[in-house]
């Protein structure tokens, strides 16, 4: 007699069930796939664009016209330039918005980390300590959510900025985007903050953790080993959630003239320049604002998708 | 006179809302053609926050000039208000004639009409016009405006600048001297200067020669609210809102040959949006038919406005006085191969299709503009210098650079030389063409974006100021006694810090010696000389001789480019009935 082999029921690690259960799901599988390959295209930028035979920076000055307007049609798209050409330079759009890609996700990968970081942290010790710890913490959260902190960041820029500089950051891009980045973060945090301090404060209830204080574990071991275990599901969605709202901060901070400086390119500072080209070269306006869309989109239905995988608790998981 | 800060500089569009909702409204029907008729209401619209300065003696940009030139201040001489070279030619204003020079150029005195008032109904006396000229010399209150009184008039200076330190401080001593200088008979006001100057007569019609009451002056804060002699008065004036001139009923027009005064009301709207006024004015529709923009229009909308026939009456594209360039900071760059080698290297056909291609200017060659007729000559430009730049010829100037001054060479191919440039998305596209242009050289350029409103508060701080700071300066009036001086020589506008290059004693010789010069033509033939001087020194790079476009609204006509000033003879335009 042979076991029948269908019938064998294999463990599965919550990690599988999730991923079984976020293969399902096509939209985010798509979503994946392109933010896969636009941090695929932005880590690989040099080489995507030697491959296409376009660089950012260079001035393309037969692609325009007296006016500096492009020649072709559909702002100068052509087969050398897909996307066309920047009016007024002739820089290809395609490879400016590769690039851009960079500083965008560079600041939007590296504020999600801090916050998390910081929110993580500070949030699992408030819930878990209560007390004075909670007290203050909260009170801090209460006091950055109140602040009006994209006015506070305009205003600081020019104070900030040479700061920094002073401070040992080279001048120019380095020092603005580590501004943007410090400055997310400290406000940043307080969110997931928030959502550690209920996570734990239901945690701390638990036997499992009642077990662990009763064998004499220091405050640190019971924040890293005992409660941050059971906490990596919102994480992970909160910070996949994270990243495409900080994209669209650090293009709306380029856009007001926070970015980077000339000649790097950046998603805000294309959208900045274009704007003003409405009525004479529409297409260029168009095509950073749609990457720009789809980008944060993308970022946007994974972090849906992950929610639904990793939470068994949620309406569509169930199904599975 | 400085280049207006705004109007070539383009400015941060943030505002895609307000943007939006001014994308609707029908057509037009007027196209900006008309007669000349008196009435209506003429509205401007400006991105800046408030008029640099409103007191006539601080007001040195040529728009402001030629804003309240028109309306509100009148000087003993000023320009005919007509289109093309007309508009050069110097008339009688407040003064009967265009002045009496004796002593060979070097007394001027000008009579006054009869019939001049103030608002308040009181006559202008020969006393205001010295009291007016007088406050020049206050140079820690009357800042920012022109100081060719101070270095006319026969009054002695010591080390620290003149001796007489203007009306508010001077004792009776003091005040002695400039009264001695300037001096009042009845209606003629004389001027005793240290020198020959045989065009004195244009140098009165800058308002820093304008009358001001002795009685009203507020000192600082005469910038807020002044009084009036000419057709329109301030009515109200709230910065970063709008200024409103309404008719001044105590005008006399039988003593105002020059002025025609023809709306009933002027309305100035200040902190507009660049790309909201450009499309309120395309569009012209309803009440926008009456808006004159102030800021030129965008590069963008350029190909908008001049590509279609129905803007044809409302538009102007002409050449303006302003010479553009990139300083050079002397002080820090002093070694001349490196900078002749950013001279070659530069690709100046794309600085000018960042800057609107054909609508930019064209290429020059120097510092004096072809307006200056008299003063103009082609230049002989470097070697190797071409309209796309010359990476090669470049790179064999810094090889010579390499022996000849080292650490300016390691510093322009290692550490990179600071571009100053305003913070805008036109300036940060110029500013990638330089970085782009040099790189090929293997010149290294680091962007410096400045807050637009504070550019030249930067660039004019020497501790603040970059290696390379782009500026744009015109003639304040058709001599290059206003432009050479101010750019490389004692004048006001130097950024180019070179009075400690070895090569500007000569420069300094033939200024003094052009400033001493009777003799136009001999005068002429020595700015030609010091032109091609400070471009062989290259304590600039020339970029090109400006050109400017105005835009109005359909209702609105009488639009051209005043040739003194580089902007509309606001005196000019009427309300189509």
């Amino acid at each position: 007699m042979s076991l029948d082999t269908s019938l064998v029921i294999e463990g599965k690690s919550p990690a599988q069930l999730a991923w079984i259960r976020f293969r399902k799901d096509k939209v985010a599988i798509v979503a994946l796939v392109f933010s896969l390959i636009i941090v695929i295209l932005a880590l690989l930028a040099p080489w995507v664009c030697a491959l296409l035979n376009i660089d950012p920076y260079s001035l393309n000055k037969t692609t325009i016209d007296s006016v500096g307007l492009p020649n072709a049609p559909f702002g100068g798209m052509s087969r050398a330039h897909p996307l066309g050409v920047e009016p007024g330079t002739g820089r290809d759009i395609l490879a400016r918005l590769i690039y851009g890609t960079r500083v965008s996700l560079i600041v939007a990968l590296i504020a999600t980390f801090i916050t998390t970081l910081i929110g993580v942290v500070l949030g699992i010790w408030a819930g878990y300590k209560r007390g004075i710890v909670d007290g203050i913490i909260g009170r801090t959260i209460d006091l950055l959510l109140a602040f009006p902190s994209l006015l506070l960041i305009i205003s600081l820029a020019p104070v900030m900025q040479p700061r920094l500089v002073a401070m040992g950051f080279p001048e120019g891009n380095p020092a603005r985007m580590t501004y943007i980045i410090l400055i997310l973060s400290l406000f940043g945090w307080t969110y997931i903050a928030r959502i550690m301090r209920g996570q734990a404060l239901s945690l701390r209830e638990r036997e499992f953790v009642a077990a662990a204080q009763a064998s004499g574990a220091k405050t640190s071991y019971m924040i890293f080993k005992e409660i941050l275990p059971n906490l990596w599901a919102p994480i992970i969605v909160y910070a996949s959630l994270t990243v495409p709202g900080y994209i669209a901060i650090e293009a709306t901070f380029s856009f007001l003239g926070l970015g980077v400086v000339a000649p790097t390119a950046s998603w805000g500072g294309m959208l900045a320049d274009s704007v003003r080209y409405f009525r004479s070269d529409p297409a260029y306006l168009f095509i950073p604002g749609t990457a720009l869309f789809l980008l944060v989109l993308a970022f946007n239905l994974v972090g849906d998708g992950l929610r639904d995988a990793l939470d068994p608790k949620g309406e569509r998981a169930q199904k599975v | 006179m400085k280049l207006n800060s705004r109007t070539k500089f383009g400015v941060v569009v943030a505002a895609s809302t307000l943007l939006l909702s001014a994308c609707g409204g029908g057509g037009t029907s007027a196209d900006g053609s008309g007669t000349p008729a008196k009435g209506g209401t003429i509205t401007y619209l400006t991105i800046a926050e408030q008029f640099n300065h409103v007191d006539p003696q601080r007001n040195y940009t040529g728009q402001d000039l030629a804003f309240f030139g028109s309306y509100v201040n009148r000087t003993l001489t000023s320009y005919a208000h007509a289109e093309g070279t007309a508009g050069a030619e110097v008339v009688a204003d407040m003064a009967t004639d265009t002045g009496t020079a004796t002593d060979g150029g070097k007394t001027w005195s000008f009579t006054l009409r009869d019939g001049l008032t103030w608002e308040d109904g009181s006559e202008v006396t020969c006393q205001d016009v010295a009291y007016g000229v007088s406050r020049v010399f206050a140079t820690d209150i009357i800042v920012d405006g022109p100081t060719y009184a101070i270095s006319y008039l026969d009054i002695p200076a010591g080390d620290e600048g003149s001796n007489y330190p203007g009306p508010y401080k001077a004792t009776a001593e003091q005040q002695a001297l400039y009264d001695n200088a300037v001096s009042c008979d009845g209606k003629t006001i004389t001027f005793k200067l240290n020198k020959v100057v045989a065009d004195f007569n244009y140098t009165v019609t800058l308002l820093a020669f304008a009358p001001v009451p002795k009685a009203k002056d507020t000192g600082e804060k005469y910038d807020d609210a002044v009084v009036s002699n000419g057709p329109y008065k301030i009515e109200s004036y709230v910065k970063a809102q709008s200024m409103t001139l309404v008719r001044n009923e105590n005008w006399n027009p039988d003593s105002d040959p020059v002025r025609h005064a023809y709306p009933d009301k002027v309305v100035v709207n200040f902190a507009q949006d660049q790309a909201v006024i450009d499309s309120r004015i395309i569009a012209s529709s309803g009440e926008d038919a009456f808006l004159v923009s102030m800021d030129g229009i965008q590069p963008e909308n350029l190909p908008t406005v001049f590509g279609d026939d129905q803007f044809k009456n409302r538009r102007v594209n002409e050449t303006d006085p302003y010479a553009l360039y990139a300083a050079i900071n002397v002080k820090k760059l002093n070694c001349l191969p490196v900078r002749q080698a950013l001279l070659v290297a530069l690709d100046r056909e794309a600085v000018r299709q960042v800057a609107g291609g054909e609508f930019a200017g064209d290429f020059a060659d120097g510092f004096i503009s072809p307006t200056i007729a008299a003063d103009y000559a082609p230049n002989k430009v470097l070697d190797g210098v071409q309209p796309t730049g010359n990476p090669d010829a470049a790179k064999a100037l810094l090889e010579q650079a390499k022996t000849a001054c080292p650490d300016v060479y390691a510093k322009a191919t290692g550490e990179g030389l600071v571009y100053d440039h305003p913070d805008t998305p036109t300036w940060a596209k110029n500013a990638a063409v330089w970085i782009e242009s040099m790189k090929k050289a293997g010149i290294v350029l680091k962007p410096n974006p400045i807050e637009p409103g504070k550019y030249y508060s930067v660039v004019m701080d020497e501790a603040l100021q970059g290696d390379i700071s782009r500026g744009g300066w015109a003639a304040d009036w058709l001599n290059s006694s206003t432009v050479l001086p101010e750019l490389f020589g004692e004048g006001g506008f130097n950024i180019s810090q070179n009075k400690k290059d070895p090569a500007y004693a000569a420069y300094k010789a033939l200024m003094d010696d052009a400033l001493a010069q009777t003799d136009r033509a001999a005068q002429a033939a020595i700015w030609k000389k010091a032109n091609q001087y400070a471009l062989d020194q290259v304590w600039a790079i020339p970029t090109f001789f400006g050109r400017s476009q105005e835009f109005r609204g359909g209702n609105i006509g009488g639009g051209y480019l005043w040739y003194p000033f580089g902007s509309h003879d606001y005196d000019a335009l009427y309300v189509i009935q």
